[in-house]
């Protein structure tokens, strides 16, 4: 449906042609789309027509979300986690109250 | 442990070593307050992180893009053997942990029918950890997204940090 929307707006009768889909069905992936912000929907006349947030558009293709790159970089993140919490145990056996403050930081995100 | 077996699909693996005793990358794992400072990609954030760790217990994250959409996570634990070894499914949700399909929010993702996500936290001696995620993913699929070449060159740069920050100890 994204693909489609690509090609400029569209009613949602004109999205339901091309899907085996109810358009009640389509209409309710639509719902998705515009509640995550991707599609925007408008009233032209009697017809509801469909536009694709360009933004939305450019932040999902330019995040290009996949599973693989969330867990990648998510490790990277907890790599530095893991390193700042070595740090404060070392700490605390010297010093005690000093977690709480490092826990603060968040300057790596 | 073996989680593999030779005719299943190849599964997506991500391995990271961490120079780090196997008990803290464990609490880094499964204790919500440091699970919100890694949980995302780069660049994103983690407002919410709810985690019920228990077998058969639920989580639910939010990831928060620098623009402020959010993306909510949800998923449950099926097995836990302290230290070693998580069993946990995963899911795109909405804020309340209801299941939503990845295709609404203009993601793919290929899951393999039936397959969970591990988690297997060694230890390799010397105060070192190595972490092994096998995804709910066809290794294929993770291959087509033309990132792999993208993914090495972040482990790349991960190894120089890593390699720094031991000598500087």
């Amino acid at each position: 449906m994204i693909e489609r929307l690509s090609h400029g707006p569209a009613s949602v009768h004109g999205l339901t042609e091309p899907f085996a889909l109810s358009q009640q069905m389509i209409s309710k992936h639509i719902a998705y789309l515009v509640r995550a912000r991707i599609v925007i929907k408008t009233k032209r006349g009697r017809e509801s027509v469909c536009t694709l947030r360009p933004e939305a558009i450019k932040t999902v293709r330019d995040w290009a979300f996949s599973y693989r790159r969330f867990w990648e970089e998510s490790f990277d993140k907890l790599e530095v986690v893991v390193n700042r919490m070595k740090k404060e145990e070392g700490r605390d056996d010297r010093n005690h109250g000093e977690r709480n403050r490092a826990d603060g930081r968040h300057k790596n995100f | 442990m073996t989680e593999t077996t030779v005719n299943e699909i190849e599964r997506m693996v991500v391995t990271r070593i961490f120079d780090a005793p196997r008990e803290l990358v464990w609490k880094a794992w499964t204790d919500p307050k440091y699970v919100m400072q890694w949980w995302g990609p780069k660049g994103f954030t983690s407002p919410v992180c709810k985690m019920d760790f228990r077998v058969g217990g639920k989580f639910l994250c939010c990831m928060r893009m620098p623009d402020g959409q959010e993306f909510w996570n949800a998923g449950e634990y099926h097995e836990i053997v302290p230290q070693e070894k998580i069993v946990s499914s995963m899911y795109f949700s909405d804020s309340k942990g209801n299941k939503i399909e990845p295709a609404q929010l203009g993601i793919e993702h290929e899951a393999i029918d039936g397959a969970y996500d591990v988690t297997i936290f060694e230890d390799l001696g010397n105060d070192r950890t190595k972490l092994t995620f096998i995804g709910n993913e066809p290794m294929e699929s993770a291959k087509n997204s033309g990132q792999m070449e993208g993914w090495n060159q972040i482990l790349d740069k991960v190894a120089a940090v890593v390699t720094k920050l031991a000598q500087a100890k």
